[in-house]
This record gives structure tokens, sequence and C-alpha cells, in this order.
């Protein structure tokens, strides 16, 4: 084999890359993390919370999968809360509040555990291709490093400008610089580029709110940690804090609109409309009064708060004095002013569900330069394209999590049959299967990945093993153990005819909840009350059990759909029988299975009908070269 | 969307329409001998027992309730022999028209999908069961027959039935939207409709989906004919009227009660629409096997059609009880009665027919007299069930009305959950169902509608 420096170069030390470089190691790679300041590995650009709807799955779906970031949560965690209790616990979500320098501080540590993972400080400038295929990169600065597979993990750096009121700075992050060459490598090789906008708010000196006239919100106990495989003393949790923006508030931002680089054209490209600027909302819901806003902690050693829902590019003066009309917020020091950020990225049609280029074998593009925006978005995709990268190395196939698997097989599949309008983030009402795809059974959805690749230590898939067992041996109970139904008080007028019910046919009741039947499992089954672990993921189980096995006919015909592939050269131009705007659309998205093809805007099933039919005959015709008649069935 | 059909389950009936003396039922697909030992008792062995390919079994086909539909003759293919190359049954029932969209509904109502024309051939074909030669071919007609449908749909989405179906979507969407965004945006000010206002909307979606599925009777009409079926006591004159009708002396007739034994079936033309008109056995207790077997076709002739042209003989002594009792056991379909032989009773007043609640008219088949008031009776009742042609409200495809059945039960869930105060979660998933069902109707996709609503309806967003 020709030398190279590294097996994998990753460029981008965020939260992205960082997975992409542990699961790469953990494979037994050699890798490179290429990063601008080895001390700032996952920091948070933004907001310094992790989780959150959706989002949170997944955390859990990177912690069953043996990546770090739901272990770096829990560590730096300062307040845990979960959100939606009082709705199913398929849409249960962790959110954590996190210190965030304690939360770069522990990635970096542990990183630099890992024997294999170089930290290299550098830009890297270029990408070095050799007959299709990556070979590895240059750095701005002219070093070259060789590599059998790269992945771009560059955040909002790429072509960054930063924008407060009129003045623009080139930037990847508020003092940072941007990456100016990468952009251009990427187009002259052949890649189609664009620009996308996200923003922050301004940061505000704790000590000078008046918290009295603000809503206190506290941390949740027990601590509703991210990963299985973390453990954290009960500790006091610092508060975040609910306010709102006066009548004041809106004059001020309304007044200065002509001001804002969103509205003065200074800003072409799009931000994300479920994060909207605060000059955004009042523009847009003009009849709305006033906006609530959080005031969240940004850590421990820090009186520094990040006021989440004020994110603006106004000019400084105008947020220094917009932020002062804030209830509780009339002295405030505004410490750092919020600003936009426009990037480049690069439509996600032109990656494969591997995250593998199409145009550059060996190429990876995660995070934000797919279009995406979000910590726990960058880290799913991360730890796949480490994942795909090894296994492309080691001449096997990829791993492609499917809608049907998890959250992140629903984003990347969003990615690359849809087209970008703005930064993409997962919202639970994106995911078709939702009852399936839940935080507590991440484990069970990916465990079976964990142990094919070794992704996890032996004893903790055991663990999981012993789990699952206690799980199904509780379910078991719960189907077969009566109560009577004259002893359910409230419960018992749901069952007029029955003189006994099973513990199972309450918890199925609608509107029923785990918390509601705890006593009367208690009593009656006092062995499950002491595995709270089993019994919680069985009440689960069994409240969604009639629905998921609805549902599992349609996953089915999805995963044949699914599994019907799509020869990489075939030829989709060459497709008669189709309407042109499908055919164009197959063209460009050139879609991996048929059921990838039906999803893609414009692609009806008729479309994938015809389309199936010269699959089969392309198939067809591969084979016919090697018949041994010799006769070509060419058409 | 998230069906490329190639892998469903499909069935269609494969006989032409109208009565024959068997009908055949084709299924297949990955679920097919699922669906088979859902539905199929065979007389001798038990239905869990290995399929024999190839093997002709007779039983009865039971619906899911497990009620005998008819006695059928069944024949399972296995994957890689059949015709489709597919996992594939075939049941042969008796002709009755009916019965063989009993089965058919049956079968779709377990989860196979109405097969598009050309569909089996298409499967055969990718499952490499015809020459490869013959692709182009294939290819052709198969898009050919997805861009005919296509055309067919694009000119029904042109009228008042794509609006219809639209709004109904549109109204979906809202509800939908109200529900994700305060699972997805927990945190955010969000006025949420209160779960009555949804539970509304539903009801009132509910209501669309309905009227559009009467509709589909209409469609059917149209596409399949109208089937008038005379009935009558014997003697009553059946044959007669049906000679009158038909313009011509087609079926026998005879002063012996019980004359016609098996049925008989012509087309007429009423207005442009196309009427299927039968003769049928006298309806009376009887003795005779072979006038029992008869009356018992009769039944379920009577049961399968649009309008059931009811024949009294007015010169017989109880001709008004007897036909009050007849009118109350008739229920399968909506009647019409001719009170026959008027030459015989010029005496008799109509308002006898007023009183027993049922429309009707006077009619001799000797002189004519009454025929032509008939005829426009009949008319009104057949332009009654049509569907409003000038806005083309009408559900002509079987594939849309087994999608709109779906939906409607959807719907129905969803309003249950809703009512029950369900997680949000539950009923979201059966709105999302009905969706996809009329999602595979309009061929549009939702789930980028309902960010788009939730986007614009909400400020969201920390
Ligand atoms: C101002 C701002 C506001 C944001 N607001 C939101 C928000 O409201 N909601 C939301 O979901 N997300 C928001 N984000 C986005 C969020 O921060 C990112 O989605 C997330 O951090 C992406 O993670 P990543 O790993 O892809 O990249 P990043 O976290 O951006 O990390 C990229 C890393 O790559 C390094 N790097 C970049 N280019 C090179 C190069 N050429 N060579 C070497 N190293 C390089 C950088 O030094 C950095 O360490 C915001 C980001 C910013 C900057
Ligand atoms: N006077 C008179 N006789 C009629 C009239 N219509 C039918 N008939 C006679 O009634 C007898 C029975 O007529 P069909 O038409 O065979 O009666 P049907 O109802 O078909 O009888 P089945 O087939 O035996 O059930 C025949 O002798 C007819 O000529 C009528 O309007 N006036
Ligand atoms: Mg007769």
């Amino acid at each position: 084999m020709k030398h190279r420096d590294f097996d994998i170069i990753v460029v981008g030390g965020g939260h992205a890359g960082v997975e992409t470089a542990l699961v790469g190691e953990r494979m037994g790679r050699s890798v490179a993390l290429v990063t601008m300041d080895r001390k700032k590995l996952a920091l948070m650009s933004c907001n310094p919370a992790i989780g959150g709807i959706a989002k949170s799955h997944v955390v859990k779906e990177v912690d069953a999968l043996g990546g770090v970031m739901g272990l770096a949560a829990d560590a730096a965690g300062i307040q845990f809360r979960r959100l939606n209790l009082s709705r199913g616990p398929a849409v249960w979500s962790t959110r954590v509040q996190c210190d965030r320098r304690r939360y770069a501080e522990y990635i970096v540590d542990y990183v630099s555990e890992r024997p294999r993972i170089t930290v290299i400080e550098g830009i890297a400038g270029r990408l070095i291709v050799a007959s299709g295929a990556v070979a590895g990169i240059v750095t701005e600065d002219g070093r070259e490093i060789s590599g059998g597979a790269v992945v771009i993990a560059t955040g909002t750096f790429l072509g960054g400008v930063i924008h407060v009121g009129q003045k623009q700075i080139r930037a990847g992050r508020m003092g940072e610089p941007a990456a100016t060459q990468m952009s251009r490598c990427l187009q002259e090789l052949g890649f189609e580029t664009g620009r996308l906008k996200t923003g922050t708010p301004p940061r505000l000196d704790g000590q000078t709110i008046d918290w009295e006239k603000c809503r206190l919100q506290p941390g949740d106990d027990p601590l509703p940690l991210f990963s299985e495989y973390s453990r954290r003393e009960p500790f006091a949790q610092i508060p975040c804090h609910l306010t709102y923006t006066t009548d004041q508030t809106k004059q001020i931002v309304s007044q200065s609109f002509d001001q804002s680089p969103m509205f003065s054209g200074q800003i072409q490209s799009t931000g994300p409309r479920y994060c909207p600027s605060i000059e955004d909302k009042f523009h847009r819901f003009a009849e709305k009064p006033s906006h609530q806003i959080f005031l969240e902690p940004e850590g421990n050693g820090t009186s520094e708060v990040y006021p989440n829902g004020f994110s603006t590019a106004l000019p400084e003066e105008i947020q220094r004095q917009a932020v002062r009309t804030i209830v509780g917020l009339e002295e405030v020091k505004m410490t750092r002013p919020g600003y936009a950020i426009e990037y480049d990225y690069c439509p996600a049609r032109q990656v494969k569900a591997s995250l593998e280029t199409k145009l550059v074998s060996g190429l990876y593009f995660v995070g934000q330069i797919n279009g995406t925006s979000g910590y726990e978005e960058a880290a799913g995709q991360g730890l796949m394209a480490g994942l795909n990268a090894c296994l492309q190395l080691e001449g096997e196939l990829p791993l492609i999590l499917d809608r049907s698997e998890a959250y992140i097989g629903v984003m990347i599949d969003d990615l690359v049959t849809r087209s970008t309008t703005e930064p993409y983030r997962l919202f639970t009402s994106r995911a078709e299967y939702r009852l399936a795809l839940r935080e507590d059974n991440a484990r069970d959805r990916l465990w079976m990945y964990a142990r094919r690749y070794g992704l996890l230590p032996e004893d903790v898939l055991t663990g999981f093993d012993q789990l699952r067992n206690r799980t199904d041996r509780a379910v078991t109970t719960l189907e077969r153990r009566y109560v009577e139904v004259a002893s359910l008080d409230g419960l018992a007028t749901r069952f007029k005819r029955r003189t006994h019910v099973s513990l199972a046919d309450l918890l199925r009741q609608p509107g029923v909840s785990i918390a509601d039947c705890r006593e009367v499992i208690g009593n009656s089954a006092p062995e499950l009350a002491d595995d709270e672990e089993a019994l919680g993921r069985a009440a689960i189980q069994i409240q969604y059990s009639g629905y998921i096995e609805k549902q599992q006919r349609e996953i089915d015909k999805f995963r044949r759909a699914e599994s019907h592939l799509i020869p990489e050269d075939f030829d989709f131009s060459g497709v008669r029988g189709l309407k042109t705007e499908a055919r164009e659309k197959l063209a460009r998205f050139r879609p991996r299975s048929l059921g990838q093809a039906g999803r893609i805007e414009g692609v009806t099933p008729g479309d994938v009908a015809v389309l199936s039919v010269w699959v089969k005959r392309h198939e067809a015709n591969g084979q016919a070269g090697t018949d041994s008649s010799g006769e070509r069935k060419e058409v | 969307m998230k069906d490329a059909p190639i892998d469903d389950t499909i069935a269609a009936i494969i006989t032409p329409p109208g009565g024959g003396g068997i009908a055949a039922v084709r299924m297949a697909g990955p679920d097919a001998t699922t669906v088979m030992r859902r539905h199929f008792r065979p007389h001798r062995g038990s239905a869990d027992e290995p399929l024999r390919p190839f093997t002709m079994r007779v039983g009865y086909f039971v619906d899911s309730q497990g009620s005998v539909l008819d006695e059928v003759t069944a024949v399972f293919m296995p994957h890689g022999q059949s015709y489709t190359g597919l996992d594939q049954v075939e049941f042969f029932t008796h002709g009755g028209r009916l019965v063989v969209r009993q089965v058919m509904a049956a079968l779709t109502r377990s989860g196979a999908r109405p097969a598009q024309p050309g569909e089996f051939t298409k499967l055969a074909f990718l499952n490499g069961r015809i020459d490869l030669a013959k692709a182009e071919a294939v290819a052709d007609v198969i898009a050919a027959n997805t861009e005919r449908s296509l055309g067919s749909a694009r000119r029904q989405l042109l009228g008042a039935y794509s609006e219809k179906v639209e709004a109904l979507r549109s109204l979906l969407v809202d509800a939908l939207a109200e529900i994700e965004a305060s699972v997805d945006f927990p945190e955010d000010e969000i006025e949420p409709a209160t779960l009555k206002k949804i539970a509304q909307a539903v009801l009132r979606a509910e209501s669309d989906v309905d009227t559009l599925l009467s509709s589909y009777q209409g469609g059917r009409i149209l596409r399949e004919g109208f089937r008038l079926v005379i009935g009558g006591r014997p003697n009553a004159g059946k044959s007669s009227l049906f000679n009158v009708l038909l313009g011509q002396t087609r079926a026998l007739v005879t002063p012996t009660p019980g004359t016609t034994r098996d049925y008989l079936s012509e087309w007429i033309e009423v207005e442009g629409i196309a009427v299927n008109l039968l003769d049928t056995a006298g309806l009376r207790a009887t003795r005779s096997r072979l006038e029992q077997a008869g009356q018992a076709m009769t039944e379920d002739i009577m049961a399968g059609a649009d309008l059931v042209l009811w024949m009294c003989d007015l010169s017989r002594r109880r001709v008004w009880s007897e036909l009050a009792e007849d009118v109350r056991r008739i229920q399968t379909a909506p009647i019409l009665v001719a009170a026959n032989k008027l030459d015989l009773t010029p005496e008799a007043s109509p308002e006898s027919l007023g009183k027993l609640g049922v429309e009707g008219c006077f009619v001799s088949c000797k002189t004519g007299e009454g025929i032509p008031a008939l005829k426009q009776l009949v008319q009104n009742r057949i332009e009654s069930i049509l569907p409003d042609m000038t806005d083309g409200l009408a559900v002509t495809s079987e594939r849309h009305a087994v999608n709109l059945q779906r939906a409607l039960e959807h719907l129905r869930t969803a309003r249950e959950l809703l009512t029950q105060n369900a997680s949000p979660e539950l009923p979201a998933l059966e709105l999302r169902a009905a969706l996809t069902a009329l999602e595979e109707i309009t061929g549009r996709v939702y789930t980028e509608d309902i960010l788009e609503r939730i986007f614009s309806r909400f400020c969201v967003g920390k």
C-alpha cells in the first residue's frame, strides 16, 4: 500500500469532527484532526445547551453508537430538564444546559486520551485529489498531509462573514478567522455551493440582572442524564429564568429595521425560520406585542448569561438599548453583541446517504456544509461519516440507518432527497415512525450496530443485553398480572364491564401515564418496582404496542422499497416514460434506492414504477455481458 | 410517497365485468399467502398447513369477521414460478358481480392494493418472467399506462374533485400543524387550538370524505353501468317487462309460475347510461330444488342491484298485503314498484302505492300503458345517484375509493383519540395516516407543508 500519513483526516474539530475522529480511532484507524485551535474542540458557538426536542433523540443515538456528546453534556451540565413530559414518551426530550468551557475541556481531554488521534492546528485550504479519489489536504500555510479518507467538518467557517449592523467581518465565529480557501477548492472540483445564514444573541452580565422580576425555571430531579454510561451525584443546579420583551423593545427594534442587515439587503441568504432573529419576530408577527426570552447561564465560573430568543444583527448600540427594555434587564450590561453569520454550504444532494460525496471518492461532508444547523445534527453526521470512512477503507459496505431506525437516518435521508432552502434541523414531526424512535429505546434500535462494529466495550453491551431481558420479563408480568377494577379509584370508570384488568390494559388506556399507575403496580407487582429502569422501558413498550404493531406493516413495506437499490452508474437520462421534471430531479439527486427515489420532490409513484422497470432492465443487461450464450440482449 | 408501488401486494378482478359463470381474483406480492390464509378456509386440511403449489383447493372465502362470502376454488403459485414471479394466489368465485366485489374488498381491507392496469404484467417483467426482448414494449406500455392514468388524473384534478381533496388535505394539514407545533415547540408561546376545535375540524374532514365516497357509487355506474334488476313473485310479468324494456322478445313468457329459473342479462341504454337489465326467477316458497337454487341466486343478484324493479300482479286477490310484505323484506337495494296487469284491473287506485311508502307506478306489459312513466321513474333514479357531471365531483377509481375509505377510518380513530384526551402524538399518527391515504390520490407530500404552516402561523424558536 502507498504510504499515507493518516488513515483518516478530519477537517474541523467541532461537534461533527470530534465524533468522526473518535469513531475512526475506536475502529483502529489513525486519525488526524486538523483544526484551528486545539483548545476549542467542540466549542458551542451559540446556545450553551445540548438536546431539546428531537435533538435529544440524536444525542441518545450518538451515545448508543459510542459517541461522546452525551457523556460531555452530562459531565458539563449545570441544569438538566426533560421537556414534553405531559405528552407521550415518544416525544419526551432531554435538554442539558452546559458550562460552555467545561464542555470543551471535557472533549479536549477525552480526545487527548485517544492514542491514535493526532490533533494538528492549522487551516485546511485545499484537497489533494487524484483520479477521482481524495488523497489528502494542504493547509493554508502549505503543509501537506496525506490520508485515505477526508471528512470536511468545517461548521460555519467556510467563507464565513459576520454581520453586526452595517459592519461586516470575515470570521468563522466571533473572534476566529474564516476558512477562506476551501470553498474555492470545492468549486474547482465541481461542487455546487450556496450561502446560508444563522445568528446569535448578545451576551449579558448576570450580575446586572434583576432576577426577582423573572420567572424561575429550576432543573429536574432526579437528573435526566443523556448517556447510559454517565454517573453523576445530585448537585445544586443553576436555574434558568424566563422574561419578556416590552412595548419599548418592540418600538426600538421596529424603528431600526432599516439598520438590520437582514432587511437592508446586506444579507441575501436564508436563515432558519425556526430560529428567527428578534427583528424577524417583530417584523413577521407584528401583531404580537411581546416575546419570551429565556435567560440561560453560560457556566459555573462565569456570570455571563445567554438571552435565548434575542438573536439579532442590529448595530451594537441599538442592541444595547433594546436589551435594556426587557423586563429585569433594565440595568443590564451587555458583554458581547449578537451577530448574524453567513457561510458557504454544498447542497446535500451532492453526497450519498453514507455522506461520501458523489464527486470525489473518499471525501465526506458533515454538519453545516450539508446545510444542517445544530450541534446534535452535526454530531450525528460526524459519527456516521467516521464509521463509513472506516468501512470504506476496509472495503466494506457503508452503514445507512433508515428512517424507521433512527433520527439520524431521518435527517440524512431528508438531506439527500430534498433541496435545502434554509438551515436544516430535526423536529419530531419529520419522523414518520415517531412512536418507534424514542429516547428510551435508542440502544434497542442501534445496539446491534455497536456490537457489529465494536463501537462500545463488550461489557457495556452485555449489561444492555441483561437490561433487555429484564425489560421483556417486566412486559410479561405487566401483561399477566391482574388487578380488581373496584380497587382502581379514579380509573375504574374506564372499565365498566369488567371486574379485573391486567396492568398492561391499564397502561394502554389513552390519557393514562405511567405515573398514574405507579401505585397500582407497586401494590400488585412489587418485584417490578425495584427495577425502575426495566419497568419504565416495559411500560412505554406496552403503551405503544398496539400502534407500533400497526405501523410495522408500513415499516416493512418501506424497507422493501429501501432495499431495492439503484446501481450507482445508472443513467437516469436514458429512462423513457418519465415526466421531464421527474427525470431532471432524479438525475440531480441520484437516489440510491427506489424508496428514496419516491421521496424526491416532484417524483410520483408512477415515475417510480417506470423507473423500476428500467433499473431491472439495467441490472439484467449487466448480467447479459457475462452471459455464456454470448447473445447481446441490447434493445 | 413512501411506497414504491412495486413492492405492494396487489389484487384485481381479472375476469371482465358483468355476469359470467365464474369470476377470478388474482393477488400477487410478498403478503399474498398471509392474506390468503386469513381469508381462505379449505374444506379439507387446515388453513395453516403448507400451501401446495399449483393445486386447486375448494373451500370457503371468509371476510375478516369470518363470515363466508362464497365457496371458491383457490390456487397458490409460489414466487419464481408464477406469472408475476411473486407469490401469487388466485380465487375463482361464483360469477355474481357482487360476490367478486366483496372478495376484492375483503382482500383490500387486509392490505392488498387494487392493481393498476398492466401491473401484473409489469411485475412479470420486473421479476424476469417475461422475455427481456420484450422489455422495451413493456416499458412503453407501462409508461403509456401511467401517463394515461396521470392524464386522466390530471383531468380529474382540474375539476372540483381536486379542489375538494385539496381542501380536505389542507384542513388536515392545519389540524396537524396545531398538534405538531405544540409537540415540537413545547416552550414557545403557542396558543393551543383546543382539542375540541381540532376534533371539530376532523369531523368536518370526515363528512367531506364521506361525500366523496358516496360519489364513488355514481362513478362506478359511469364505469360499469347501472344494474337494474327485475324482481317479483312468480308470474308477476317480470319476463314480459324485460322484453318490453329490451324492445325484443328475449325471455320466455308463459302463464306457468316459475318459468324463469336462471337469470337473464342484457344491456340497454337510458339517456346515455349503460344499463344492465336482469330478469330473475320469481321469489316464493317452493320445494323444487331447482327453483330454490334459482331463487338463492335472485337474492344474490338483488343484493348487488343499483335498483330493484319490483313487480306485482294487480289481478291477484291479496296483491297489497303481499306487496307490503315483499317491500319490507327487501333491504339490500333501493326499490321501485311496477304494479303490472293494469289492463285486468282498470279500477286499481294509485293511492294504494303511496300508502305502502314506496315509489312506483301502474303498468300493463300487455297494452304498454304506464311503461313510459315507469321509464321516466327509472331514469330519475339513475340520475339521482349519478355524480353531478357539471362539477365533476366523482370518485371513479376503485383505488381512490379504497384510499378514501382508509382515510375515513383513520379520521374516526383520530377523533376518538382526541375526545379521549390521548397524548397528541397518537391522534397525530392517525391524521398522518389519513393524509398519506389522500396523498396517494393527489401525489403530494405533506411534512414540509406542516412545518411551513407552523412557521407561518406561530412565532416559534428561541
Ligand atoms: C453565530 C452562530 C449562531 C448559531 N446559531 C445557531 C442556532 O441558533 N441554532 C443552531 O442550531 N445552530 C446555530 N449555530 C450553528 C451551530 O453552532 C453549528 O451547527 C454547530 O456548531 C456545527 O457543528 P460543526 O461541528 O459542524 O462545526 P463548528 O462547531 O462550527 O466547528 C467547526 C470547527 O472546524 C474548524 N474549522 C473550520 N474550518 C476549518 C479549516 N478549513 N481547517 C481547519 N479547521 C477548520 C473550526 O475551527 C471549528 O473548530 C450557530 C453558529 C454560529 C456561529
Ligand atoms: N293481462 C296481462 N297479462 C300479462 C301482463 N303481463 C304479463 N302477463 C301474463 O302473465 C303471465 C306471466 O308472465 P311472465 O312475464 O312469464 O311472468 P314472470 O314474472 O316472468 O313469471 P316467472 O318467470 O314464472 O316468475 C304470462 O301469461 C303473461 O302473458 C299484463 O300486463 N296483462
Ligand atoms: Mg319469467
